[in-house]
């Protein structure tokens, strides 16, 4: 007897799922054939075209906007790795006193809201401002680099909750190999440990680029005139003649987040599976 | 090297060790403490007062602003209130559609199980505001609905149907979709960790499926359960973003008063108030359930 379910039990689980399928991805879908709807947004479907697409690209403001989170995301996810990668070995092949308050800390960017982070951050830097040009004549101001900071902070803890688990199954045995045949901690971590780290490194930096590329709050407050993409789409979607731009643009996006996101999720678990299924969890989280 | 290293005295190694330690550790605790610690507790002194950023801020340190906040019939108080009901009915739907989809994933289905996960999780992988504006463009008088209804002759052309955008009811909808494919994962680690012996056992001590399920099964996964709950509880109850561009006048959250502090009205005093009580309710949160809230389950395995 099959025991989680009766049959009829499962048939209607079944079909719950498929329906759940289609309430989540109808929007999605519903979004991308209005892009190439020629006419509004609405039904009867007016004709196919794609000359949204083209708009698209001569849309100056917008295309400077989509350019703009491209570069906040990848400074952001570098700082982000780079940082994820130093706090996982500490938290992970360390010993010191304070673990548990040093963990605390790093992932509870996952629960602030960022609406508050976001204020915080603006308050701070306007308090900066305000400090800095008085004594010094510095203006720090608003703008990608006030965003660049703030994405750091609540890309951090998704970094390192994607390269703790590799990391946890990189034996600390082939650090010790290393060492014996007499290599210096510089070239192991050059030579072993950073290429066998490399997948994981990957897909911390693509999930720390997807969410800075969509990242909107903390943006809304720190991009000031230097609009991001989301703070450009959420300022344009108050102008119903650009909306079929806006479709189709986030269409493409969508589509390449969703690409970028699989692509990574897929390396993860392949990388995972090489370094064989020893799942060692460790209490550390 | 080796011996040189044994012949150091244990204090030097101690030392270097400790210094390895530091070096790991100071850049990520430096940028935490600058750009995350100092701005929270900068808005918490603000709050009290007792920085004066602007020529109208009085620099005196009071519970004033504090207490015209939590004194009664406070309008800010209540619509705190109007969110917390919002987000919690939120929560309970999104918990209640997502544990059967947990359970079939987990114990219903074999081979596919992590490629029909990966199905329902990468909605939420994809642009928030990108999955609000689909809501928009559905719901909207002239959007995919209404049009649709009209199309169908179901409706008359000038007579929309209303209610379907800038109402309450689309803000939670809308947030209920967001949230689902989220809430999803941790109910599914937790019933795919669960040992199927003790089903087994159950069964064969002659427990029918129901009573399997509300006597093992459920209570077995009740942590990824309210996991799940304090997972979407806490995002919504800040949401300000999913009320202003589907909420009206009547899905105005306590979130968008926050904004509306910071970019219209200008007062940043009142502002910080409401924001520092915002993160007070939720640090209570996870001070109550974060013990359930295993950070790992997020990390996709």
């Amino acid at each position: 007897m099959e025991i989680a379910t009766s049959r009829g039990g499962r048939i209607s689980l079944t079909v719950f799922f498929w329906l759940l399928v289609i309430f989540l991805y109808l929007p999605i879908v519903v979004l991308a054939v209005f892009s190439f709807n020629d006419g509004d947004p609405s039904f009867p479907l007016s004709g196919f075209t794609t000359h949204w697409y083209g708009d698209v690209v001569s849309n100056r403001v917008l295309v400077t906007a989509l350019g703009r989170s491209a570069v906040v995301a990848t400074i952001s996810s570098l700082i982000a790795v780079t940082l994820g990668v130093l706090t996982s070995f500490a938290l992970l092949r360390r010993r010191f006193r304070g673990k548990p308050v040093v963990s605390a800390l790093v992932f509870s960017p996952l629960v602030i809201p960022y609406l508050v982070f976001g204020i915080s951050l603006l308050l701070l830097f306007t308090l900066l401002d305000k400090v800095l040009t008085q004594s010094f004549g510095f203006y720090f101001g608003l703008g990608l680099h006030s965003v660049v900071i703030g994405h750091v902070v609540v890309a951090l803890p998704y970094t390192i909750l994607t390269i703790l688990p590799l990391l946890e199954r990189l034996s600390v045995s082939l650090d010790e190999a290393a060492k014996d045949l007499g290599a210096s901690p510089r070239q192991t971590f050059r030579r072993v440990t950073l290429p066998l780290l490399t997948p994981a490194l990957i897909s911390a930096f693509l999930v720390a680029f997807t969410l800075s590329f969509d990242e909107f709050a903390i943006a809304s407050f720190l991009a000031g005139t230097q609009q991001t993409w989301p703070v450009y789409l959420f300022a344009q979607l108050r102008v119903p003649s650009l909306l079929p731009q806006l479709i189709a643009v986030s269409s493409v996006v969508f589509i390449a987040s969703m690409l970028l996101v699989l692509s990574a999720e897929i390396g993860r678990r392949l990388a995972e599976r090489r370094y064989g299924r020893d799942f060692s969890a460790r209490g550390l989280v | 090297m080796a011996t040189q290293e044994a012949a150091a005295p244990a204090k030097q190694w101690r030392r270097r060790e400790r210094g390895v330690t530091a070096a790991l550790l100071s850049a990520p605790m430096l940028w935490l403490l600058l750009f995350f610690v100092a701005p929270v507790v900068y808005v918490a002194s603000y709050s009290l007062g007792a920085i004066k950023l602007f020529p109208t801020d009085t620099g005196v340190i009071s519970l004033d602003d504090w207490s015209r906040f939590l004194g009664g019939g406070s309008i800010y108080l209540g619509l705190f209130w109007k969110s917390v009901r919002m987000s919690l009915t939120v929560s309970v739907v999104v918990v209640l559609l997502a544990y059967p989809i947990g359970y079939f994933l987990a114990l219903c289905v074999r081979k596919l199980k992590y490629v029909l996960l990966l199905v329902i999780i990468v909605p939420f992988l994809t642009s928030f505001l990108l999955r609000v504006l689909a809501w928009k463009v559905m719901l909207g008088d002239r959007g995919v609905v209404n049009s649709a209804l009209v199309s169908l002759h179901v409706r008359p052309a000038n007579d929309p149907i209303e209610w379907l955008l800038y109402s309450q009811f689309t803000v939670m909808l809308v947030l209920a979709y967001v949230w689902i494919p989220f809430v999803a994962l941790p109910i599914f680690v937790s019933l795919d960790n669960l040992d199927r012996s003790l089903l087994e056992a159950a069964s064969d001590l002659g427990a029918s499926r129901i009573k399997t399920f509300l006597r093992v099964t459920l209570p077995l996964s009740l942590p990824g359960l309210i996991a799940a709950f304090v997972f979407v509880f806490i995002p919504t109850i800040g949401e300000f973003v999913t009320p202003l561009l589907v909420g009206g006048t009547s899905g105005y959250m306590y979130g968008n008063a926050i904004q509306d502090l910071f970019t219209r009205g200008l007062d940043w005093q009142s502002g910080s108030v409401l924001a520092m009580f915002l993160l007070l309710v939720v640090a209570g949160l996870m001070a109550i359930f974060g013990r359930f809230v295993q950070v790992r389950s997020v990390a996709a395995d």
